[in-house]
């Protein structure tokens, strides 16, 4: 067993974590507020090749495996850029995995060199508001028509959807009601986000505002053929091979998050003197700083485990899971536990823990809540009837 | 809202606090957990003219309600006493009371009613005993106090549905083994009915043992409260006397706390309890929504307390010959008593505009209906 990050893991931490300080809690706590997209920052994650970091070489990108793009997302994510940082580059670094999979050589040359460089912003659209974690009750068809489909429907909580060009979509092409199994008849394009054809609407929402996440209503959007990502029918496999990667990458997330929200704490516990001494010296503040720090190396322990398995091919979907669950508990309760030993300080936005508050909030929530990891684990790894 | 005591219920929590601070001191009570012995502290109780307070004067009691009843169950819990015959005699009057001769010889002679019911469940599930012929036959497992019952109310499947029956345990055809307990200071014991005679209590079973359910968790409640008050005693005097880092553990901040959060789960079972026992005393349609909470609160909370005491003894609060040993035996068994919090949850549960589970929904609504909680 070898628990050391290879040579070029740790050159990318510390590469990345160089870049990442260039932006200050300033920088983060304006965008936020100025529910503005972090161009700069994503300008120098492009201009760095970070953003192909997973894409294969020759598409422009490294080829490494998601181990070097969960590194990359938690230093992004700790350097106080937390959600706002990562949900910028997040569908970039990994999001074209069903595409790299599935897609035609064509689609690919076509787009996937865009994507590295940083000029096609791509967003992920799945989520309806009928179908959130039932993904297999989504509406939103795509009717052939010649070399075209024709696509009607509505999809919620996009997010990126305002900044981006393309959007990567998952659509029926046959009812649910006339497939064999309801996880059929799914179809997934990768095509241009037309604002004739789809009318963006951010919603406000409590944290990571800068990067909005919207509601889409698509009105006859013709899709060209060449933009379909495999084959017809089979677009739910084709995220399903996604969704443990990108488990790993959003637990590497919520792990940032809660390392930056523990360093806040303590550097505030060692400076605030409150009765005549650092508030730090009592227990009652010392203790949840000190468990907290111990199930985020706990957390910590499992993700690095996943990506592990998943670049070395092996089913990873007990630790992509666990390692979602307890990083985001873990990640939260630190952000949580910052704000109240900031006090009062904690609630204002001068010191940014606030702002990690409500983004570790996020990742109870989504992309996956909770009790779904726990459904997967009580009825997949356990072999408990299924309850749902 | 103000509640509180009448100075009469005041005084009688003062005196018989300190009545069982004389009659049942620690190394009493060891020496009678070390013996087995549970009948000293019983005709004590008897004899002092304990037993008959809480129960109506017509029925030979003293007078006073289920208020007086949770006051000297927290006593009782308090000093964790062999308690369990007059606790089994105080869930069963409700059925008692509809047999005037059985209630004399409750009060006048001491002998005592359980109700058969498993000690692990609310009284009012499926009852198991048949009407058979001459007799009742069947068993029920775990029964509160059997081994020194001197009659049983017996749930019974009749052909008319669920009845009550009244049978003397030392009749031919009754065999009672007893089982022991982790906690000493309580006893059950399985009892079998082989062609046993009875007499039918002429009462609405299924209200009858709704009613024995409601005083059952507000008594087992007030019982782990006072297991919890006790633990708390003795952990704050302990983290006072206790030095380590030449300090006293009592001035470590964290011990503090945890000392505080006991505090708290006292204070907060304190005022469930009470209210409780007033509701479910007036005979209130809501009795059980206050019968559950304080079940399912206070008990779960014993356990929790029962650890932090634990934790705050270090390891001597491990060993046999430290006291501690009787509270935590006694809060993790309250814990269970008359039904875990998990299952007077599912009563709460059934009380809540819910959609019911998918395999929930028939038991846990059957569960709910035999003690009264029928949300429809
Ligand atoms: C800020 C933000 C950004 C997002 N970005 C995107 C995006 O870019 N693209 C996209 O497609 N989607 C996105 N989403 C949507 C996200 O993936 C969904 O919100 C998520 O999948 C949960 O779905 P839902 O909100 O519809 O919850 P629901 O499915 O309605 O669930 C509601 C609650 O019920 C619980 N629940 C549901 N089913 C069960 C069950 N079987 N057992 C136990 N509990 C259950 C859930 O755990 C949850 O607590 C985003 C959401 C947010 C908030």
């Amino acid at each position: 067993m070898d628990f050391g990050l290879t040579d070029d893991q740790a050159t990318i931490r510390a590469a990345v974590a160089d870049l990442a300080a260039k932006f200050d809690d300033q920088y983060w706590m304006e965008c936020d507020r100025d529910k503005r997209f972090p161009s700069e920052f994503y300008d120098v994650l492009a201009s760095g090749g970070w953003l192909g970091i997973t894409t294969p070489e020759e598409y422009g990108g490294h080829g490494f495996g998601i181990t070097e793009a969960s590194i990359l997302i938690e230093e992004v994510a700790k350097s106080g850029g937390g959600m706002n940082a990562a949900s910028a580059i997040h569908l970039t670094i990994f999001g074209m995995h069903p595409v790299i999979k599935h897609g035609s050589d064509e689609l690919k040359r076509r787009t996937l060199p865009g994507v590295v460089d940083g000029s096609t912003h791509v967003c992920f659209g799945v989520t309806e508001p009928g179908a959130g974690l039932d993904t297999t009750k989504i509406t939103t068809f795509a009717e052939r028509e010649g070399d075209h489909y024709r696509v009607n429907g509505r999809k919620v909580w996009i997010s990126k959807a305002m900044e981006s060009n393309k959007i990567l979509l998952l659509t029926r092409t046959e009812k649910a009601d006339e497939v064999a199994k309801k996880t059929d008849g799914m179809t997934l394009f990768l095509t241009d986000l037309d604002r004739d054809r789809i009318d963006v609407r951010p919603i406000p929402k409590m944290g990571r505002n800068a990067v909005s996440s919207n509601e889409l209503f698509i009105d006859d959007l013709m899709i060209p053929v060449e933009d379909r990502v495999g084959e017809e029918g089979k677009g739910f496999t084709y995220i399903l091979d996604g969704m443990n990667p990108e488990r790993m990458l959003v637990a590497a997330e919520a792990l940032g998050l809660g390392r930056v929200s523990l360093d806040r704490a303590t550097r505030y516990g060692n400076e605030r003197h409150v009765f005549g001494r650092p508030i730090g010296m009592n227990q009652g503040l010392q203790f949840p700083l000190a468990d907290s720090l111990a199930r985020l190396d706990a957390a910590e322990l499992v993700l690095r485990k996943a990506t592990w398995l998943y670049d070395k091919g092996e089913p990873s979907g007990r630790e992509a899971n666990t390692a979602k669950y307890l990083c985001a508990d873990a990640g939260f309760e630190a952000a949580d536990r910052a704000l109240q030993t900031h006090g009062g300080m904690g609630y204002s936005e001068e010191y940014n823990v606030a702002r990690y508050f409500r983004e570790a909030r996020l990742l109870k929530i989504a992309p996956l809540s909770q009790e779904m990891v726990l459904n997967y684990l009580g009825s997949h790894v356990l072999g408990l009837p299924r309850s749902y | 809202m103000r509640w509180e005591l009448s100075p009469e219920q005041a005084d009688f929590r003062t005196v018989l606090a300190d009545w069982l601070g004389d009659v049942c001191p620690r190394d009493t009570l060891r020496g009678w957990l070390d013996a087995g012995d549970h009948a000293t502290f019983a005709h004590r109780l008897h004899t002092d003219g304990w037993f008959g307070v809480g129960a109506p004067e017509d029925l030979g009691g003293e007078g006073g309600g289920l208020v007086e009843l949770a006051l000297a169950a927290e006593q009782f819990g308090r000093h964790a006493a062999p308690s369990s015959s007059w606790l089994a005699s105080m869930v069963a009057l409700p059925a008692v009371a509809a047999v005037p001769d059985a209630a004399k010889a409750l009060f006048g002679d001491g002998a005592v009613v359980a109700l058969a019911t498993p000690a692990g469940t609310i009284p009012g599930g499926d009852a198991t005993v048949r009407a058979a012929g001459a007799g009742l036959s069947g068993s029920v497992p775990t029964v509160l106090a059997a081994d020194v019952a001197a009659r049983f109310v017996v749930p019974v499947r009749g052909e008319k549905g669920l009845e009550l029956h009244l049978v003397d345990a030392g009749r031919p055809g009754v065999r009672v083994q007893p089982r022991a307990l982790t906690d000493r200071s309580r006893s059950v014991a399985d009892i079998e009915l082989d062609g046993v005679p009875s007499t039918l209590i002429q009462a609405d079973a299924a209200e009858v043992l709704a009613r024995c359910a409601h005083r059952g968790a507000v008594l087992v409640a007030a019982d782990a409260l006072g297991a919890m008050v006790a633990m708390l005693d003795a952990t704050v005097e302990y983290v006072g006397q206790r030095k380590q880092f030449g300090v006293p553990i009592g001035s470590f901040q964290a011990v503090k706390h945890a000392a505080a959060e006991m505090l708290v789960k006292v204070e907060s079972s304190r005022s469930i309890a009470y209210l409780a026992a007033a509701v479910v005393d007036a005979g209130r349609d809501d009795a059980a929504v206050y019968a559950a909470t304080a079940k399912a609160q206070i008990c779960a909370a014993g356990p929790v307390a029962a650890d932090s005491a634990l934790t705050l003894h270090g390891a001597i609060g491990y060993t046999w010959e430290h006291d501690l040993q009787f509270f935590y035996k006694r809060a993790l068994l309250d814990a269970e008593l008359l039904g875990s919090p998990g299952a007077w949850n599912d009563v709460l549960a059934d009380r809540l505009p819910l959609v019911p589970g998918p395999e929930m929904s028939s038991k846990g609504g059957a569960a709910a209906r035999a003690i009264g909680c029928d949300p429809s």
